[in-house]
């Protein structure tokens, strides 16, 4: 505070005497005021304002919207589950195939019917969306052969990192946050685009056309079509994404219980963390949060009739 | 003076450091100004008055700002400082890295510093917050900091965490009589509004856009002349073509400062629709010249004009159109007499007050002790947990580079350079002109 109050005499431009009772300063820059320039008045900071968009998390809705998450993971977990399943023969490709059909037919019937009960005006084209399955799944077909031999000349520890490090990929950038079923956002198609990597990378390990193709169908339901339909019960029902989230979590379990029970405990222990330890954090470390606004902040432009500001 | 940001690039901070350093100048100080190397603007560079300028050779990165080098700049920056028998550094716009580093070296050196702040922050976004820390450091061992606004004081305050009492407001000024009104330049049949800015987003394009079609549509007699460029300009000219305003909406493109005066006397109301200003020079310069000023209540704005001068509107389309609605029919009313703007705004901006404010801040910090190193360092370490430490390291090394650059550069082989001589420039240039007068026909050159 070396310079505190730089000109304690009325500045030369104030032209105002000292002994004149000092009319309360005002915010203004084209009035001479008989304050030096360094002054600090009562009124400094009164625009401040802290933490005025903040939203006060509660426990139990955190742990809710928590399942996003962990209902991902666990399906990242029965995925590489079933991928061990297949690659020790302990399950069949025409059981895998059976079932991904089955489960895709049954859920593709809930979704259109969730559709139908939620927008019932919307036309969907149930014979292009079949043709287009149908089409998808030879050309699947067809690919096998080549998606066999793609890596056969790498070693199996490569397979094995590499695929850690796409569905680690897969994971921080699945689209958690949005709720929208049409459009897919970018960081969404990167996601599944890991994941499908990640699936064709292990279905190069198998021997068999039908082994290969069999992962690679589950993989493209599993991956791009079942977070579609977990978006969907969200947006439906509360207690179906609870139920959704504690089969998912009991599938993993179970299958992993035969492979390798440290890993079902670390699994568990994860889950635990994650879905009830992580909102309380969250909750605990709000209170460190300081935001801050005032009148030196970008004003956001109110246009109206509808046409959207985009910024830059 | 040190920034990035000066002739021949054509901004605020520019005209601002160029007509400070012609007043101190006139005060009977020795000012010098230390930039980057502008194309082929390299060297040393004298303008009038004997102003040296200092283009130090260094790479440019973005809108004419150069990278910070850290060390880089120390030993020509040293050797300026020396030669020029530099007492007090003033660094200018939070944007110029040149800026921060002057000022470390400065205190490294134990000269004074000084910084000016001329725009305003948000706390946000990301890149507001790597430049505030930015600002941190630097700003934790100055002197003492000026900003050109109270609401930009009160920015600086809370982005550096600063002592108010360190923190002066000066505003910017105007040089009144090049910004003449001439109420001949206008056409008397319609009403025109200026508009003069940067075409970008912070600058409130998108309200311009909204805003300039509904006013044509209300009254016939209204014209707009919208000068400047930038990435908006494709958004407004697409509204002109919507709205086929061809007639009524007239596109100037950039304008030169000389030119701005004269497209301003084309118009009787200003429009001003910025999101964020520190302070905003085109308001000021547009009442000068005598019009009637709308603007978005944002940022430092409120402070600077007086109430009859300017309307304010909220940022959002239907306000900006409801004040332009009154500030038409006060013009169309005559109820305002914008022509007399220009006197009372000569007497409250000009830049002798400006020198004769910021002349007392040296004088203050002139007087100041010099803290030990060791309490430099102290109040480094108080910036954050982690990055205070770096930020000593960062400290500790300037100052043994700074011991190394006096063994391996001692002072006294620094010769100092000549100081100008202003009075008797003057006094030449006085006696030239009296000669000029007596023989009219012969040129003084």
């Amino acid at each position: 505070m070396a310079c505190r109050n730089i000109d304690q005499a009325p500045s030369s431009h104030a032209g105002i005497l000292p002994a004149a009772p000092r009319s309360p300063w005002r915010k203004l820059l084209y009035v001479k005021q008989e304050y030096p320039d360094n002054y600090v008045d009562d009124t400094f900071l009164e625009e401040l304002q802290k933490n005025a968009n903040v939203r006060q998390y509660e426990y139990w809705s955190v742990v809710l919207e928590s399942t996003i998450i962990s209902q991902h993971i666990s399906s990242i977990v029965i995925f590489v589950a079933i991928f061990i399943y297949l690659y020790f023969g302990l399950l069949s490709s025409h059981a895998l195939i059976t079932m991904g059909t089955v489960g895709t037919a049954v859920g593709y019937g809930f979704w259109d019917w969730s559709n139908t009960m939620l927008t019932p005006d919307s036309n969907y084209q149930r014979r292009k969306i079949f043709k287009g399955a149908v089409l998808f799944f030879l050309t699947l077909l067809g690919l096998t052969p080549i998606l066999k031999t793609l890596t056969e000349k790498t070693s199996e520890d490569t397979i094995w990192a590499l695929t850690v490090i796409l569905f680690l990929a897969n994971l921080a950038f699945h689209d958690y946050g949005s709720g929208n079923r049409r459009n897919i956002k970018y960081p969404g198609s990167l996601s599944t685009n890991a994941a499908i990597f990640a699936s064709v990378v292990l279905a190069s390990r198998f021997k068999t056309n039908l082994h290969v193709f069999g992962l690679m169908s589950f993989a493209v339901e599993w991956f791009a079509l079942f977070p579609m339909l977990r978006r969907q019960v969200r947006s439906i029902s509360n207690r179906g994404n609870l139920a959704l989230s504690f089969v998912l979590f009991l599938t993993a379990t179970t299958l992993f219980s035969q492979i390798s029970p440290a890993i079902v405990v670390i699994y568990i222990l994860g889950m635990v963390f994650l879905t009830f330890v992580c909102p309380f954090w969250l909750i605990w470390i709000q209170r460190y949060k300081n935001e801050i606004h005032g009148p030196w902040d970008e004003a956001r432009p109110k246009i109206q009739h509808g046409r959207s500001v985009d910024n830059y | 003076m040190v920034s990035d940001f000066f002739y021949p690039n054509a901004g605020g901070v520019e005209s601002h450091l160029y007509h400070l350093s012609q007043r101190l100048i006139q005060r009977g100080h020795k000012v010098i100004i230390i930039t980057h190397a502008y194309g082929s603007r390299t060297g040393i560079r004298c303008l009038t008055n004997g102003l040296k300028v200092y283009h130090v050779p260094m790479m440019v990165v973005f809108q004419a700002a150069s990278p910070p080098t850290l060390y880089g700049f120390f030993p020509i920056f040293r050797s300026i400082v020396l030669r020029e028998r530099i007492s007090i550094v003033h660094g200018h716009q939070a944007f110029s890295a040149m800026c921060h580093e002057a000022i470390i070296h400065a205190r490294t050196m134990g000269l004074k510093t000084c910084f000016t702040d001329h725009s305003l922050f948000g706390f946000s976004d990301p890149s507001s917050i790597v430049m505030n820390k930015f600002l941190k450091f630097t700003l934790s061992d100055i002197d003492h900091v000026v900003c050109v606004s109270h609401t930009s004081k009160e920015n600086t305050v809370l982005r550096a965490a600063l002592t108010p009492q360190n923190v002066s407001v000066i505003p910017n000024a105007v040089i009144a009589s090049r910004f003449k009104p001439d109420p001949s330049m206008q056409d008397p049949n319609v009403t025109t509004i200026v508009v003069i800015s940067r075409q970008t987003y912070r600058k409130g394009m998108d309200l311009l856009v909204a805003v300039v079609p509904r006013i044509c549509r209300k009254y016939s007699k209204v014209r707009f002349v919208i000068g400047g460029d930038g990435p908006k300009r494709i958004d407004l000219e697409q509204m002109r073509e919507k709205h086929l305003l061809h007639d009524r909406v007239e596109f100037l493109g950039s304008i030169k400062a000389h030119q701005v005066r004269n497209t301003l006397v084309r118009g009787q109301i200003f429009l001003n629709t910025s999101l964020t200003e520190a302070f905003c020079i085109g308001i000021v310069e547009a009442a000068c010249a005598g019009l009637l000023v709308v603007s978005t209540k944002v940022g430092g704005v409120p402070e600077v004009l007086p109430r009859h001068m300017i309307l304010f509107a909220k940022p959002e389309e239907d306000d900006l159109v409801e004040a332009l609605d009154r500030a038409i029919e006060m013009i169309q009313r005559k109820e305002v007499q914008p022509a007399k703007f220009n006197d009372e705004l000569k007497e409250m901006y000009s830049w002798v007050n400006v020198a004769e404010r910021t002349e007392k801040v040296y004088d203050a910090i002139s007087q100041t002790r010099d803290p030990p190193l060791i309490e430099r360092l102290r109040s480094y370490y108080g910036c954050g947990v982690f990055v205070g430490k770096l930020f000593c390291i960062m400290i500790a090394l300037d100052y043994l580079f700074w011991v190394y650059l006096e063994w391996i550069l001692p002072r006294d082989e620094i010769e100092p350079a000549p100081k100008f001589p202003y009075k008797k420039f003057k006094k030449m240039c006085q006696r030239a002109d009296k000669e000029d007068e007596l023989q009219p026909g012969v040129d003084s050159l």
